[in-house]
């Protein structure tokens, strides 16, 4: 057990944990120091310089981010001088930024202007100097506009340090600091992966998702284009926290919203995923039985996961599943399934999809095997954050939405489709139907558990069919490498093989934590997200992908079976090697 | 009687040199008692006098005497050369305003040559050290020397080596710092080029006080010499047995690599400097952990200026207590100084603690360049701040500097006339700073940005009274806000040039004026009729079209169109162009 | 190359021969070599030989007197110990010449501080 610390803030005593920052302790004696560069995700980087606190009758300042609090300690975090060098900080910042706030991605939901707001700054004493930098929207999933940066360094840290991806960093130094990919080279031609983790931690506008409402309502104004939509599982999760609202699940005032947004068909990812399900663990069945690709099998339905794989660990690729990504399979069947059985002409069909992901953007013209239907399989995609900006701008009363369903065909699901969602999910709904499909009976407890919550790296054993199944899942790009490692190692040396299966997630704790959900996000409010879904799987009746009647229908119907030359044509995919730096 | 020499020199000040005149006046008179050939008399060019009048100095025996007059020099040959007897009336005391310490070897001894290092008694202090000493007795002989951090900060050096001591770790590191960056300052090179072995022998006891195993030298890239001299001498090192495994046949066992600095200011800072070891942004962490708990890679790590590395073989050797006799209350031993500006001998100099400014600029330096009056006295380099001339009799040390609104830091000492303004000094410090700032901390960032922009609109006849408000408060703002010491020092300058020469800013603010007539847009050119020959040189050198007019009526400038450049007060021959 | 040891480390330090009895000493630190220390070093090097003198050139730090640089420090038997500041080729030939050869000091660039600086004693 860690020590406990006595000291006071405020005059109020506090009793904490060793190295609780003065910061946190504040929190607990309901004090809030301000900030602009500490994310409660992410180490400090004390660079605002705005937390200062001093300890009584001390002249010295402290930076309350990253000092811990200590035996004793006697602070003080609001006095005229302290509250005054804030504001010139504060100031000091303004100055150095552009007076965009109308016309920015961030209005009203930007931690620099509220805190502006709440300081009641009403000029600025020092001349504005601005740089002037250009836009960098050459991904096509976040747009970097370094004017407005204020140098925080959260996303330098969340690329480098979280997710291992070091696309972004500073470059220069003192006025002239800005964060740019090394060698000021575009985004799109460095390491970045499009996760987005950048711009769900920017507080600022410098780094937002690319924003393609406008081509949605372009589509839903079009009279000859039949608009369809799908919804991520993980969007249920997060969406009600844009208008206040934690832990719920919305999905099916989701469903209404939508229909009133003028999509003809609402369709759900989470029946894709189900579909990915029947072909992934008939993989995993393949190469496991049959031994037709080496094990282990790695999962593949994380675009951001499958960019970092293909530029940093390419020699994995013959362990990657084929399987495309759910909304794409989703995307390929409403163009070809779903299309040829109400007779619409899928040229018409404008299939968008709501994720909490921005690597999904540029996901949907990665390959030719995107527009597999014949069509690109996704017209567009919108993240979760750009779904509630459009959800105001059609003036809907989103929480007092009644209940709707999703349209048939391509809308009901098992259990095992809605956890994809969190970390450890995929995982556990293969498990769920490889069981099914390797011994030919059910699983009694569906439930793995030693495959959920946060930690970085989980690692299991299950048996199935008298053998051990060892399994690894690896969230948040940080943690791949140590398990490729192992099995790299293993390979190398021909010894056992560390793991069977690996299923791997991009952002922390799955796509509930993807780049595209709603701001602030915590541990505690990934598990927060994780737990709606994981209820949801509860609720359901069936709980196995191989169960869901509109999967068996679908195969029954139209793809004829997992791995079959039509499910091979339309729902797989293939992986290259990618050179980390574009020349 | 034993061949004699005569050494003078005329070291009057404000007067014509008139050392040749003496030379000839002591020549005839010692052919006059036909001495000529038993006596040489030498000129020399400095006899570490000054402001002594004519000074003469009797070799062998140092026999030296001050403010000599003409009818002085027959008794000095008669009673003194020939006769041995020291004239009291005018024997100067020993003028030894300088003890060196950690330059002891530099000049004396070939750095290249590991014997010439040993010979001077280099190594035996480790051997001392590592045969007979514990590592807490070496903190002890430390604790009782009372050495205080050369790099500026002036924590005490056996503190941080005790801390990384206690602490339990597999893998402890030690760092020099020698990325030496303060404008002007180049004691820690003079040091690493003239006596490298003394740093490398320093970092070992320092290692094997608090159980290190690895040693990093941080140089700046742009002192490829000290760099080549350290990468020798650590190479001889290891030749003879000294760095590597069980070194000299005990346990101890030590290994040493460079690091090159590529340039920027601010890896100076601990932190900083520990990120850029280990190929990160040079950027300053916030602390704690301090790095004596947790540096580099995560192990305790001790970073040591070189100059203090520099001072540990002679404390160990000859004993902390008698290190600790030196200097004063809380300032212990000896500083070196880079003495540069306005003086006349600049160079380097190591003086006691507590020597007083005026020692050192008027016995030490020689005295100011030109004519002009001393106005003050700079210390600390762009963290550091001015002294003005009313202070000069303030002994120089860490508390002391400090409470004159300077500090120590590390060495850098510049000496003003009234041809410097002191708005133009502060601007030039924060300058520095501004451009060396790693842009990580918004204060220091912007702050400075902000300051400085301030302070040129004053030095350019811009500024309002309310500027200095704004100034004030900015430099609060970095002096609390600011993450490592460069922000929370940067505002120094201007602080205490606000402090001592307020009327300047005001003369810059109101009047438009710079009185030392640096700022060159507060400067006014005007011809003078009664003077101006009407030569037409200054319209002819007038590229900008100021000045118009004829041989015959004359020249007239037009101050809306003068640049003021300079360009005509620097060719008119007549003095008739009027600088204001 | 002998590795030193804590028993042999006395030994070896006694065995360093002695300093020859005449040497000169040039300043080659930055300070010196930006003034011109390089030539003046060749130059002694060259002239001592030319002019067939006993005497060792050698090579150390900064003495401090960066005003006064190149600086060089001569010692002659019989002759007192001194630093000329300011050197440059001419001199350097002059230095050979006089001091080193006829053991008189040379006028003017004498730079006398034996009674302004201590040194730390053995």
């Amino acid at each position: 057990m860690k020590k406990i610390v006595k000291a006071k803030i405020n005059g109020i005593l506090i009793r904490a944990e060793e190295g609780t920052t003065i910061l946190e302790a504040a929190k607990k004696v309901q004090v809030k120091i301000p900030t602009l560069c500490k994310h409660p995700d992410l180490k400090p980087s004390a660079s605002c310089g705005l937390c200062i606190v001093r300890i009584k009758g001390s002249n010295k300042m402290l930076r309350a981010c990253c000092t811990p609090l200590d035996e004793g300690m006697d602070i003080i975090t609001h006095d005229p001088e302290i509250v005054d060098i804030r504001r010139t900080v504060l100031e000091l910042i303004l100055s150095n930024h552009p007076n965009d706030c109308l016309k920015c991605d961030r209005n009203n939901d930007c931690e620099l202007q509220k805190l502006v707001a709440d300081f009641g700054i009403r000029q600025s004493p020092f001349t504005q100097v601005l740089r002037d930098l250009p836009i960098d929207n050459s991904t096509k999933a976040v747009e970097l506009e370094p004017q407005k940066c204020i140098l925080c360094g959260r996303c330098v840290d969340v690329c480098q340090n979280g997710q291992d991806v070091w696309a972004l960093s500073f470059l220069e130094r003192g006025m002239q600091t800005r964060i740019s990919p090394a060698g000021d080279i575009l985004l799109a031609d460095s390491p970045c992966v499009r996760c987005g983790q950048c711009s769900a931690h920017c507080p600022t506008g410098a780094i937002v998702e690319q924003d393609d409402i406008g081509k949605v309502w372009e589509a839903l104004l079009d009279p000859e284009k039949y608009c369809v939509v799908q919804i991520a599982p993980a969007v249920r999760a997060s969406i009600g926290e844009a208008f206040g609202l934690t832990g719920k699940n919305m999905t099916k005032q989701l469903y209404a919203l939508l229909r009133r947004l003028g999509f003809k068909a609402v369709f759900d990812t989470n029946f894709a995923a189900d579909v990915t399900i029947m072909e992934e663990a008939s993989e995993f069945e393949e190469r496991l039985i049959k031994g037709t690709k080496p094990l282990p099998l790695i999962t593949s339905c994380c675009p951001a996961w499958v960019d970092f794989m293909e530029k940093f660990h390419s020699d994995m690729i013959e362990h990657f599943s084929s399987c495309k990504s759910p909304h794409e399979i989703l995307g390929v069947l409403s163009k070809t399934y779903y299309a040829q059985k109400n007779s619409i002409d899928p040229a018409k069909i404008t299939m968008v999809s709501i994720m909490p992901c921005t690597a999904k953007k540029y996901e949907i013209t990665r390959s030719n095997e995107m527009s597999a239907s014949g069509f690109q399989d996704i017209d567009i995609v919108l993240s979760t954050r750009e779904l509630a900006r459009m959800i105001k701008q059609a003036g809907i009363d989103f929480l007092s939405l009644p209940d709707e369903e999703a349209d048939s065909m391509l809308g009901e699901y098992a259990g095992a489709g809605v956890i994809f969602g969190a970390t450890g999910g995929v995982m556990e709904a293969a498990l769920r139907t490889a069981y099914y499909f390797v011994t030919g009976t059910e699983l009694g407890k569906v439930e793995f558990e030693s495959v959920r919550g946060l930690k970085g790296v989980k690692e299991t054993e299950i048996e199935v069919a008298g053998k051990k199944i060892r399994i690894a899942i690896a969230h948040g790009l940080e943690n791949v490498e140590q398990v490729l490692t192992k099995v790299r190692e293993a390979k190398n040396n021909n010894q056992e093989l560390p793991y069977h299966f690996i299923e791997v997630m991009a952002c922390p704790g799955g796509c509930v934590g993807g780049g595209g959900q709603p701001y602030m996000v915590t541990d505690e409010l990934r598990l927060k997200r994780a737990k709606v879904l994981y209820q949801d799987d509860t609720n359901k009746q069936i709980r196995c992908s191989h169960q869901n009647p509109y999967v068996k229908r679908l195969y029954t119907e139209f793809l004829e079976k997992p791995l079959g030359p039509k499910s091979e044509k339309l729902l797989h995919t293939k992986y290259n090697s990618r050179p980390i730096y574009k020349r | 009687m034993d061949k004699k020499i005569v050494l003078l020199k005329d070291t009057s000040i404000g007067a014509a040199d008139k050392t040749k005149e003496y030379y000839s006046l002591i020549l005839n008179l010692l052919r006059d008692q036909n001495l000529q050939d038993s006596v040489q008399v030498v000129r020399v060019a400095d006899i570490g006098f000054y402001d002594q009048g004519l000074v003469l100095k009797i070799l062998p025996g140092q026999v030296t005497y001050g403010r000599v007059q003409e009818s002085d020099l027959l008794p000095v040959i008669t009673e003194t050369i020939q006769g041995n007897k020291v004239l009291d009336r005018l024997a100067l005391e020993p003028n030894e305003k300088q003890l060196r310490i950690v330059l002891r070897n530099c000049g004396q001894i070939d750095p290249e040559n590991f014997d010439d290092y040993i010979a001077a008694d280099g190594y035996a202090a480790l051997k001392k050290v590592i045969t007979e000493y514990k590592p807490e007795q070496v903190i002890e002989q430390l604790k009782a020397s009372g050495l205080r951090g050369r790099g500026g900060a002036g924590y005490p050096t056996w503190m941080k080596w005790n801390f990384a001591r206690q602490v339990k770790a597999e893998q402890k590191y030690i760092v020099c710092n020698g990325d030496e960056g303060d404008p002007g300052a180049y004691m820690d090179r003079s040091v690493l080029e003239g006596d490298p072995h003394s740093v490398i022998e320093g970092m070992m006891i320092g290692a094997y006080a608090i159980g290190a195993s690895q040693g990093y030298f941080y140089i700046r890239a742009e002192y490829p010499l000290a760099v080549e001299r350290i990468q020798k001498a650590i190479a001889q090192a290891y030749e003879y047995g000294l760095l590597g495994k069980n070194i000299l046949g005990t346990d101890f066992s030590f290994d040493v690599e460079i690091r090159l600095g590529a340039g920027a200011f601010v890896c100076g800072e601990e932190t900083a400097l520990l990120a850029s070891i280990e190929g990160k942004r040079g950027t300053p962490q916030p602390r704690p952990p301090y790095p004596s708990i947790k540096g580099l890679w995560g192990k305790p790590t001790v970073i040591n200026n070189v100059e203090t590395l520099a001072n540990i073989p002679v404390i160990l050797l000859k004993g902390g207590a008698w290190f600790g006799k030196i200097g004063t209350e809380k300032s212990k031993g000896t500083k070196v100084f880079a003495l540069t500006g306005k003086i006349k001998n600049s160079g380097l100099i190591e003086v006691p603690m507590g020597t007083t400014i005026r020692d050192i600029v008027y016995h030490i330096g020689g005295g100011m360049l030109a004519s002009k009056g001393i106005k003050a006295v700079q210390t600390g380099g762009p963290s550091g701040g001015v002294i003005p001339k009313e202070f000069l009799d303030e002994p120089v040390d860490y508390e002391n500097l400090q409470k004159l609104g300077s500090i120590m830091g590390s060495g850098g000492m510049i000496v003003m006339d009234e041809d410097d303004c002191l708005v133009d000094i502060a601007k030039f410090y924060l300058k520095f700073c501004v451009e060396e700032s790693c842009g990580k901390c918004a204060p220091c960032r912007i702050g400075g940005f902000q300051m400085l922009s301030l302070l040129e609109n004053i030095t350019s006849g811009k500024g309002t009274a309310s500027d200095l408000a704004k100034m004030r408060r900015i430099a609060l703002a970095m002096q609390k806000a600011s993450l490592c010491g460069l922000g929370q020092t940067a505002s120094n300058p201007v602080l205490s040039t606000l402090k001592y020469f307020a009327a300047e800013y005001k003369s810059h603010i109101e009047d438009k004026k710079c009185v030392a007539g640096k700022c060159r847009y507060l400067l006014n050119y005007q011809i003078i009729p009664e003077k101006c020959k009407k030569c037409g040189l200054c319209l002819t050198n007038c590229v900008f079209g100021a000045i118009t007019g004829n041989r015959e009526q004359g020249y007239i400038l037009d101050p809306a169109k003068c640049t003021k450049c300079g360009r005509c007060y620097e060719v008119c021959k007549f003095k008739a162009i009027n600088k204001g | 190359m002998i590795k030193l040891t804590k028993e042999n480390f006395d030994q070896h330090k006694t065995g360093i021969p002695a300093v020859g009895k005449n040497w000169i000493k040039v300043g080659m630190s930055t300070c010196g070599i930006a003034a011109g220390a390089d030539e003046v070093y060749k130059t002694f090097v060259e002239e001592a030989k030319k002019k067939n003198l006993t005497v060792d050139i050698k090579k150390c730090g900064c003495l401090g007197m960066c005003y006064a640089e190149p600086l060089v420090e001569v010692h002659v038997e019989g002759v007192p110990q001194v630093i000329y500041g300011k050197v440059n080729k001419d001199i350097a030939i002059k230095i050979l010449e006089k001091h080193v050869g006829t053991k008189m000091l040379v006028n003017d660039y004498i730079f006398d501080l034996s009674l302004t600086m201590k040194k730390v004693g053995k």
